[in-house]
């Protein structure tokens, strides 16, 4: 990328003085000009720099395999998509699981739940469990992100299989690597956490099955959502930590667990963006900056 | 100084002298003396000498110094006796309004005064020195808070129990009203709102309040304001006093001016009846204005201004001309010595009134207004004052015309009749008839004028004031030099103006000589006083009148007392005696006879005092008439500035005018000069264009000529080139001449050379004949032989050489080509990678696209299992609703079945006929309820007819199977089936022959045919048919779905139909059997299912082994790729 001779020889310069994301816009449609795209570059991308919004679905497809790699299949399997999609919400139609008033997350609920062969009966069908309250919660996100209903749903399948796929093993730990991080950023706050016992209750759920959907605005979120599609959740911990460290002082004057909870679970929606940003220089900071090498 | 001091000390008493020019060099020499002296000496010297003398003169000189003087009336405050005289003196000096005076609120004397006022329980000095506070106000305007409480206090304090004090007490009120509205108002709230004080209240305040408008101040002031020295600033004090004025609804108190010229007409008529009644006694109506004007009222004052003026501008301008302002000025500037000299009667009022011309209209009218009123109340008397002060003006108007001119005759009647008896003063009459005259001349001349500036400053009243005010004065000034009597009258009626206010003492005493119709003064006195005990029975009731007028009326009755007793030739001490008992009676009725005498003084002082107020009122007056004056003169100067400007204008519009006719004038030379220039400049450009044709005939001759010169140029180099070719030619010919003749020379010499090789030859050939003889003669040598054979080994050598050289090339050429082909190998390898590479992009995108296609098909199947789940639901359903028909008609099915399956197998095993089958397996759809469609592909009969034949085996289990469960397959009836039927599968395709295969053939052969190669699809869709069967414990119906399916995979083993035996075993099997039976033993692998499922697993191992290896191979593809790759 660097040594891309189509790339302004300025571009480092840009960074030095403080001018982010000045090329990567450009960098970004020479590496979409590839055909076949390379994944791992565009991942990597996607984990060093903001993506353009403009660009965000488009790569997020890719990346999460919605889209192939090959830009002539694109739109063949962009109609396989489509057909699939309205058959699955035809076939739910017409056996009556949904109707024309079902909310749109409810929609891809069961069209998840069909696909994933855990639908329940029409007359069994129960008030979502937490599983089914997570993917909900991702895909009001997603609806916010997205427009077109066929790419939401498709976008919010395949993030959370891919999530489960991916990271489905290495969610547990990620509260002892919040509590190591916090640690070593604010052993304060980690004490009176420990203190009060909140640090046990804090929302993980929210935090790390969700990703923080219904946590954090749609567009502080997909900043997050960018790296977690890309490869990292890790930086769920850097988030959450980040939303401790910046309410820290609102953290300390709660001495009650539920308190505690009750904050994070509403936290404030005016300066997410510089939750978000402070948190990614975070990640980068404990993580590195991940290059070409992967 | 000390020396001095006794000097002046002495001269004090000088002051007093009669002689002038002495008492002019006193005076200067005291004024001196303050001026220069820093002591107070002198000072108190002459203040103790005017308290004990009370002289003029040196009042005089004491109202020039400030500071000394007023520590020193401050001390002699304090001394009750000379409390008196010092407020006097402190009156004086506030009157002459000195510059310091507005510092007196700083020095104590204003409190000593304000001290003495609420202590002092002697009237006279009250009076006197609420007076002298009245006077003082408007000049300390901005006096504390705490000043301002102490004047109201000693308003609240005063109690009225004289005349004097209530009248004087009236004017503080007045004062206070105008000045502090706010700040007052709430005094008396206050100070009033007490019981004890209520009584006061309801007898004095309450009158008062009745003759005071509200002031604007009370709506838009606040206390504060009113305090604020800014405020009055801007106001000067004759300012104030008019202020106060305004807000006044007295006649006596009020201001005409601006504004409030228009005096309400149901009050006024009132107090002008009173003021008639006590004045005059109603007696002439036509002056009784003039007669208030001893009283100092701005109306009736004003309304003797015209006359006055108009007396002196008839008196100087003898064609009596209009009474323009420049002409009036000089006779308001100085009215007091005129009027001294030459109207001594009219002097007193010309005194107050400082005529200004502008207001001529307004007191003109008011005048006649008062004229009006007078006459009407006159008549009131008589006859009609009952309705008159009920009816409105403008709808009386005509009524009280003729009521007024009715009157009038009457009037001027009794005029006559009085006239005959008053002894009046011939004296008197020359300046009096010059006075009317000119009046008459005057508004004769004016009335245009008049009428105009009447109308437009009077508004309402436009109309009648003229008619009813000013004819009855035209009318009666008609008559004036007919009948001179009725002149003296009116100047007898004139008179007791003055003699008004004579009862005041010192200062008029010279007057009281010039006053000479005394006789007629008493007269109308007398008839004064029993006018005002009639009146006073009438009026009492209707309005409390004013203190002033009470006053007047008292001082009326004094000196009509006072005249009585002169008439009867008595001395005035006794006059005096007789009015201090009327007023005494009137006033204090409670003091003792005994010291009449003092109070009489007192009672001379405080008219006195009164008289000094209403003096400096009139002063404040006239101040203000000076600069109101002042500002007409600007206006009168403006608008003559304004008309010459308006002159001026006119001449430059007719300048205007003459310069645009010139300027006509010269537009149309213009025009003509226009004209000719246009004349001249086509005829030069017909010239031009002649003269352009002339030169464009030459050009072209010229053009022609050049041409010809041109060509006579070529022509020219034509011939020159021809010469120099000629020339050229010669040239060479010379040239070749030369070479010719060298070449001849040579030849020669070469002829000469080869006669000279012949000979050599010659002598050569002699030579070799001799050497041949000779060889002969020596024999043949080896050496020729070897010289031979040396040539010849070179030239093989040579040879050799040549061939080696050719080698070397061959090889480099062959070397060549192995680089060139080698290069060409690493192309081709490079293509190859590159096509590889390719390859596995392709493959991969078709795995992409396939991995697409492949979850669309994954979504696609289940959608079909849910489909079929909530069919099956929606079967069990229907079957557990009406169980009871579905008891009568499916054992017939029941029974039904076996036979079709007999037949279907019979029909299989002959492969004879499948509609027969066809029939019982709708029977059997029907049988189970089913809403099978008939439109069904036939091709599935025999699939169906096997479904059935399957479910007719099961008969009763439908209903246990209404629940999809996992656990379905197990009971799945196929199970006992497949083991035995695994074999047979490869027979299992409808032949060909039947109209059922070559059906299933041309329905799925492009498919086939397509799929082929791909070898993979067909055990897929069977698979499918398989897992979903299996999976789902599918029902009977289910077949109707899968079978047009389940055909497709058969046409890959038609290239081997074999026809086995076992060909009539169910078809269940076999048909989803064949296509994944040789590929099940292809593979080698054996899926976990259908070791796990045994029986079962036929079935379903199928579908599962068809996947797993299809899997496998997918993933050995990759693992190739990858490890291509890697």
């Amino acid at each position: 990328m660097a040594d891309d001779p189509q790339r302004n020889f300025r571009s480092a310069y840009y960074e030095k003085v403080g001018f982010r994301g000045v090329e990567e816009k450009k960098s970004l449609e020479i590496l979409l000009k590839d055909n076949p795209l390379d994944l791992e570059k565009l991942s990597t991308f996607s984990q060093r720099f903001p993506l353009p919004s403009m660009y965000r679905i488009h790569v997020w497809k890719v990346l999460l395999g919605i889209l192939p790699p090959h830009s002539d299949s694109h739109n063949l399997v962009g109609g396989y998509r489509k057909e699939q999609y309205q058959d699955i919400l035809e076939a739910l139609e017409v056996m009556r699981y949904i109707n024309a008033a079902t909310p749109s997350t409810h929609v891809y609920l069961r069209m998840f739940q069909l696909e994933s062969q855990v639908l329940p009966r029409c007359s069994e069908t129960t008030a979502p469990d937490e599983e089914n309250e997570d993917f909900l919660s991702i895909s009001r996100a997603m609806e916010e992100i997205v427009d077109d209903p066929i790419d939401c749903y498709w976008l919010i399948k395949c993030f959370v299989n891919q999530f489960h796929t991916k990271f489905g093993d290495s969610l547990p730990h990620l509260p002892k690597s919040l509590e190591h991080y916090l640690s070593q950023e604010e052993p304060r706050l980690l004490n009176h956490l420990k203190n009060t016992g909140a640090l046990a209750q804090l929302p993980y759920g929210l935090w790390f099955r969700r990703c923080f959907a219904g946590c954090l605005p749609e567009s502080s979120l997909q900043r997050v959502w960018d790296k977690v599609i890309s490869g990292s959740c890790k930086i769920l911990v850097f988030v959450a930590l980040e939303i401790l460290l910046s309410y820290k002082i609102m953290l300390m004057g709660i001495n009650r667990p539920e308190g505690v909870v009750k904050f994070l679970c509403n936290i404030p929606q005016e300066n997410t963006d510089a939750i978000v940003t402070k948190a990614i220089d975070l990640w980068h900071k404990y993580c590195g900056t991940p290059m070409h090498a992967v | 100084m000390a020396r001095e001091q006794p000097n002046v000390g002495d001269l004090l008493p000088l002051l007093e002298t009669s002689d002038l020019h002495q008492l002019e060099e006193i005076r200067g020499l005291i004024n001196e003396q303050l001026s220069t002296e820093r002591g107070s000496m002198l000072l108190n010297g002459l203040v103790d000498y005017f308290l004990e003398t009370n002289s003029a003169q040196a009042m005089h000189i004491l109202s020039f110094s400030q500071r000394h003087l007023l520590d020193k009336m401050n001390e002699c405050m304090t001394k009750q006796a000379c409390r008196l005289p010092t407020l006097t003196l402190l009156g004086h000096v506030i009157r002459k309004q000195p510059s310091w005076i507005h510092k007196i609120a700083r020095y104590p004397l204003l409190l000593s005064l304000l001290k003495c006022l609420k202590t002092d329980t002697d009237v006279v000095v009250l009076i006197t020195g609420v007076l002298v506070l009245i006077t003082l106000l408007p000049m300390i305007p901005q006096a504390g808070k705490q000043h301002l409480w102490e004047y109201f206090d000693i308003f609240g304090r005063l109690e009225v129990y004289l005349i004097h004090l209530h009248a004087s007490v009236y004017s503080l009120f007045h004062r206070l009203y105008g000045m502090y509205p706010c700040n007052f108002v709430s005094y008396l709230r206050s100070h009033y709102s007490m019981k004890e004080n209520m009584e006061t209240f309801e007898e004095v305040v309450k009158p008062m309040l009745e003759h005071v408008r509200i002031h604007p101040e009370l709506v838009t002031g606040t206390k504060d304001h009113e305090l604020d020295p800014t405020r009055w600033k801007k106001y000067e004090i004759h300012d104030i006093v008019i202020e106060c004025a305004k807000v006044s609804l007295d006649p006596k108190e009020a201001s005409c001016e601006e504004g409030y010229a228009t005096m309400p007409e149901n009050f006024y008529p009132q107090n002008s009846t009173c003021e008639l009644n006590s004045s005059c006694g109603g007696k002439d109506p036509l002056w009784s204005p003039s007669s208030l004007c001893g009283m100092a009222t701005p109306p009736s004052s004003r309304g003797m201004s015209p006359n006055l003026e108009l007396s002196h501008s008839a008196s100087h301008l003898p064609t009596g001309g209009k009474g323009t302002p420049a002409s009036s000025t000089p006779a308001t500037s100085s009215p007091p010595p005129t009027l001294s000299d030459d109207f001594p009667i009219i002097s007193l009022p010309a005194n107050t009134v400082q005529s200004s011309p502008p207001r001529k209209v307004c007191s003109a009218v008011m005048m006649c207004s008062y004229l009006f009123v007078s006459l009407k109340d006159a008549g009131a008397a008589e006859n009609v004052s009952m309705t008159l002060t009920e009816l409105s003006v403008f709808m009386k108007k005509q009524e009280l015309e003729l009521q007024f001119r009715t009157e009038k005759e009457r009037e001027e009647a009794a005029i006559t009749e009085e006239l005959l008896k008053i002894t009046e003063d011939t004296q008197e009459l020359p300046g009096l008839r010059g006075f009317d005259s000119p009046f008459y001349h005057t508004t004769e001349t004016l009335t245009g004028s008049e009428t105009t500036a009447s109308t437009s400053a009077l508004g309402l009243e436009q109309s009648w004031p003229f008619q009813s005010g000013f004819t009855p004065i035209d009318h009666h000034l008609h008559r004036s030099p007919s009948a001179p009597d009725d002149e003296v009258g009116k100047l007898g009626m004139f008179s007791p103006s003055p003699c008004s206010k004579t009862p005041a003492p010192v200062p008029y005493e010279s007057f009281f000589d010039l006053a000479l119709p005394r006789a007629a003064s008493l007269f109308v006195g007398q008839k004064t006083s029993e006018a005002v005990h009639k009146v006073d029975g009438e009026e009492e009731g209707v309005v409390s009148a004013s203190p002033l007028e009470v006053l007047d009326r008292l001082v009326q009755q004094g000196s009509d007392a006072h005249d009585k007793v002169l008439k009867s030739c008595v001395y005035v001490c006794e006059a005096c005696d007789h009015v201090n008992y009327i007023i005494i009676t009137t006033a204090s009725p409670g003091s003792a006879p005994l010291d009449e005498l003092h109070t009489l003084r007192s009672q001379l002082l405080l008219l006195h005092n009164q008289l000094l107020y209403e003096r400096y009122k009139r002063e404040q007056h006239a101040v203000r008439n000076r600069r109101l004056l002042r500002r007409i003169i600007n206006a009168t100067a403006l608008e003559e500035q304004n008309n010459a400007m308006k002159d001026q204008l006119n001449l430059q519009s007719v300048d205007i005018l003459s310069l645009r006719e010139s300027l006509q004038v010269e537009q149309q030379r213009y025009r003509q000069l226009w004209d000719d220039r246009e004349t001249v400049v086509t005829r030069l450009h017909s010239q031009i264009r002649q003269l352009q044709q002339g030169r464009d005939d030459y050009y072209t001759k010229n053009q022609e000529l050049q041409s010809k010169l041109q060509e006579c140029q070529k022509r020219m180099d034509e011939l020159e080139a021809e010469l120099q070719r000629a020339n050229n030619k010669v040239c060479h010919t010379g040239h070749l001449l030369n070479q010719m003749t060298v070449k001849l020379s040579n030849s020669e010499s070469t002829q000469q050379q080869m006669s000279f090789l012949n000979k050599q030859l010659l002598l050569l050939g002699e030579a070799h004949k001799l050497s041949m003889q000779e060889l002969h003669h020596t024999g043949t040598d080896n050496t020729k032989e070897a010289q031979m054979l040396q040539v010849s080994y070179a030239k093989e050598v040579e040879t050799l050489r040549q061939s080696l050289l050719v080698q070397g090339q061959k090889l480099d050429a062959a070397q060549q080509r192995v680089a060139e082909l080698e290069t060409h190998l690493s192309k081709k390898e490079h293509l190859i990678a590159e096509q590889k590479k390719f390859l596995e992009d392709v493959k991969c995108q078709a795995k992409a696209e396939l991995q697409a296609s492949d979850s669309r098909y994954q979504a696609q199947r289940r959608i079909t299992q849910l489909l079929q789940t909530e069919l099956l639901q929606l079967y069990s359903r229907v079957e557990m609703e009406a169980p009871a028909s579905t008891a009568t008609s499916s054992p017939p099915g029941g029974r039904a079945d076996p036979h079709t399956l007999a037949d279907s197998r019979s029909g299989w095993g002959t492969h004879t006929n499948e509609e027969a089958a066809s029939r019982p397996s709708h029977d059997s759809a029907r049988g189970n309820g089913s809403t099978l469609s008939p439109g069904q592909p036939k091709a599935s009969n025999s699939s169906k007819s096997t479904a059935n034949s399957i479910n007719g085996s099961q008969d009763l289990a439908p209903p246990l199977l209404v629940e999809p469960s996992p656990s379905c397959p197990h009971v799945n009836p196929l199970a006992p089936l497949p083991p035995s039927d695994a074999p047979l599968t490869v027979g299992s395709y409808p032949s060909a022959k039947s109209f059922l295969g070559m059906r299933a053939r041309e329905l799925f052969r492009n498919k086939s045919e397509s799929q082929c190669d791909e070898e993979q699809p067909p055990p897929r869709l069977a698979g499918l048919a398989h897992g979903l069967k299996t999976e789902l414990c599918v029902e009977p119906p289910c077949p109707g779905y899968i079978v047009p399916v389940s055909p497709a995979p058969s046409p890959i083993p038609t290239p081997a139909p074999a026809p086995t035996p076992a060909a009539a075993t169910p078809l269940t099997v076999p048909t989803k059997e064949p296509p994944s039976e040789p590929k099940h033993r292809a593979s080698s692998q054996e899926s976990p299912r259908r070791k796990a499922g045994a029986g079962p697993g036929g079935g379903r191992g199928q579908g599962g082994s068809a996947r797993p290896r299809q899997q496998h191979l997918k993933i050995m593809d990759y693992n190739e790729t990858h490890h291509e790759h890697s």
